[in-house]
Parts: structure tokens; C-alpha cells; sequence
């Protein structure tokens, strides 16, 4: 066994929109010099650890997720709502209205956990040999707590933080040299330029 | 495109629209810097490599103490060690950061032992293969992320009643006649 503890970062969390048929489960630690993404089956667990020298990139996307599942979760509760509308006028059977009651009080708990915990997002890692979805990093808020607490380890294993001017103007570096490269000589095949990231 | 680089809100993706945030550090920026070949031996009586003969020794490796070469020497969490050492320490599992994968037969043991208690009949076979893996795999590395034995612990406790439900019943129906 290891000198040190992991310090979890996220629940585990499975990939994709509908988990129902889950195979795997997602989690991120924080480990002394890396970060620990484990994927777990319940029965078995694979590990792959970022280092933070190695880390190039973060990239934080929002994405429609959230507006999805509001779709999704808040038709059984109007159809409850619609039902219950109709039993209450007139009245005649208070165990329907009672029963439709319950069923969308229950059925709206889901919608307003939803919105509740705020914007959903993507998030990749990117490091020289990779770039690695981390689907437990799902919620804009939840993905900000856990940069701002790396960032720092990071920055420190790498000597220091850049700032957007720096980073700008690096970029800028690269697009003259690409465009001033002489024939034949691409920023593709300089092996000092990451790899483009897929669309 | 630069204002979706360090910022600490989302811009528009020049591409689609949606929202970016991209942290950059330095490491993108970092030039790769070519590995080392190992040198050759120029004077007669400098110690070689033990894989290359004609290149000279850099550092005894930490695992078995054989003179490698900058080529060999595969410099892990502070450790320099040749690539028989290293390949062994992953396949025995000796080396932890080179770990990728652990079976969680704690889990296995538990799952065993309270998934078929839905329909009880099939603990009468279960219940002792859950004890067989709890105590076979007693001893197996666990997760790394440093999980307890009570896993383990309540397969085998759990697996215990039942076999001891189903020894009664059958003491039980026996005594009956």
C-alpha cells in the first residue's frame, strides 16, 4: 500500500446521458504530484494517473445536459399536474387527488435536484500523448471547485502560472511560425506542436 | 479565440458557440526535449552497459544493481531501474505506480453473498463461494484508494449466517422425519 492517501475530488459518476445500463463509473483523486481518474465496474478498478508536469490543458465545455433532462423530467410532472387539475374540478374523488399529488411532488424532486446543482459541462485533460474526458467533472460549479484547487498544484509543478496575455502571445508565436515556415515544414510536423484537438 | 484561454468565465467557441473555458499551463508550451542514446565506451576498461556492451555505464540500477546505459535507465518516482525491473515490478504488482488495474474481490465476495438473497435459494450455493472468495482472496491487494477490509469482513460474516440458515433447515426437515 501507498505512503499517502488519495483525497477524493468527485463522486463517482458514469459517462454518458442515460446511466441506467451503467458499466462503469467514473471518479477523480487527488493524489501528492497527480491526479488519479479512476473507472470502476463494482468489481474491478482501472486507474490512470495525470501528473501534473504533464498537464497541458484543461478545457471546460458547456454543454445541454441540463436543459435535457428539465425535458425529459418535467413531462411526467405535468401530465401528474394536468391529471390532478382535472380530479380537483369537481371533486369527486379525494384518493386520486391525493395519489396525484404524491406522484408529482415525488417526480418533481428530480427537476429541481437538477437545477439546483447548476450548469452541466464537459471536461477534458489534455497532456502530450492524450486528451482524456473526465465525466465525473459534469457540473460547471463542481469542475471550477475542483480547477481552482488544482491549479495551484499544477502551476507549482511546472513553475508558475500563465496569464491570458502570456498564453496569447505564445499562441501568436505559433500561428507566425506556421505561416512563415518555409515549404514543406508544417506546425503539424513540429514535434514542439501539440496535436490539434479533435472537434 | 485568445479570450477562451485563462479567463475565469466562459467565452463563446469561435466554432460553435458554446461555452469555453480553457486552462492553459506550461507544460504546452514545453519543448520535448530529445531522449538520451547513451554514450560509447572510447577507453578500454570503462564500465558498459549490461544490455549494451559498447555503451558506458550511467548508474547501477536500483532494483538488481546492473550498470545501465542512458538508454536503459527508466527513471521512476525517484528510482532509476532497467527494463527487466521495471516490467517485473508492474507484472508482480511490486511497483504501485505502475498499477493500472485491481480486482476488487472484496466487492466480489459481498456481491456474492447479498445479491442472491432476492431470490434465497440460490444462497444455498452462493453463500459458499462468497466464503470461498472472501477468505481465498483474503490477502490480494485491494484498492488503491486505501479501502478497509469490512468488505471482506461482512461477505464472510453474512455468508456464514446463511450456510448456517440452510445447515439448520436441513438439521431441521432431517430431524423431522
Amino acid at each position: 500500500m501507498s505512503d499517502f492517501s488519495y483525497q477524493r475530488l468527485t463522486r463517482a459518476r458514469a459517462r454518458g446521458l442515460l446511466a441506467i445500463a451503467v458499466q462503469s463509473r467514473f471518479s477523480l483523486w487527488l493524489g501528492p504530484d497527480h491526479l488519479l481518474h479512476v473507472e470502476s465496474s463494482g468489481y474491478t478498478e482501472s486507474y490512470k494517473r495525470f501528473y501534473f508536469r504533464d498537464v497541458q490543458t484543461l478545457t471546460i465545455r458547456e454543454t445541454t445536459r441540463r436543459n435535457v433532462w428539465n425535458a425529459i423530467l418535467i413531462l411526467p410532472v405535468v401530465f401528474c399536474l394536468v391529471v390532478l387539475v382535472i380530479s380537483l374540478f369537481p371533486l369527486k374523488n379525494i384518493a386520486a387527488v391525493i395519489t396525484w399529488s404524491i406522484l408529482a411532488t415525488l417526480l418533481v424532486v428530480p427537476f429541481v435536484i437538477n437545477n439546483l446543482r447548476g450548469p452541466t459541462c464537459a471536461c477534458e485533460l489534455r497532456t502530450a500523448v492524450q486528451i482524456e474526458e473526465l465525466p465525473s467533472l459534469s457540473r460547471v460549479r463542481k469542475t471550477r471547485r475542483v480547477l481552482a484547487k488544482i491549479r495551484p498544484l499544477i502551476a507549482a509543478a511546472q513553475g508558475g502560472e500563465l496569464s491570458a496575455a502570456a498564453v496569447s502571445a505564445q499562441l501568436r508565436g505559433w500561428v507566425a511560425t506556421s505561416a512563415g515556415a518555409p515549404s514543406g515544414v508544417l506546425a503539424a510536423d513540429d514535434p514542439n506542436v501539440p496535436p490539434p484537438l479533435d472537434s | 479565440m485568445e479570450g477562451v484561454f485563462n479567463q475565469p468565465t466562459f467565452a463563446p467557441c469561435p466554432a460553435c458557440g458554446s461555452g469555453l473555458q480553457v486552462e492553459v499551463f506550461p507544460a504546452l508550451f514545453r519543448k520535448t526535449s530529445a531522449g538520451q542514446g547513451g554514450e560509447t565506451i572510447m577507453m578500454e576498461g570503462e564500465s558498459s552497459c549490461f544490455y549494451h556492451p559498447q555503451k558506458k555505464a550511467a548508474r547501477p540500477c536500483d532494483g538488481c544493481g546492473r550498470f545501465l546505459c542512458a538508454l536503459c535507465d527508466c527513471e521512476l518516482d525517484g528510482r532509476h531501474l532497467c527494463p527487466t525491473c521495471l516490467e517485473t515490478g508492474k507484472t508482480k504488482g511490486k511497483i504501485e505506480s505502475l498499477d493500472n488495474e485491481r480486482t476488487l474481490y472484496d466487492s466480489i465476495a459481498l456481491a456474492l453473498a447479498i445479491l442472491p438473497m432476492l431470490i434465497f435459494y440460490f444462497t444455498l450455493v452462493t453463500a459458499p463461494m462468497a466464503l470461498f472468495v472472501a477468505i481465498r482472496y483474503w490477502k490480494a491487494p485491494r484498492s488503491i484508494l486505501h479501502r478497509t477490509r469490512i468488505r471482506a469482513v461482512a461477505a464472510i460474516v453474512i455468508s456464514l449466517l446463511q450456510i448456517g440458515g440452510w445447515a439448520t433447515l436441513f438439521i431441521v426437515l432431517a430431524t423431522r422425519r
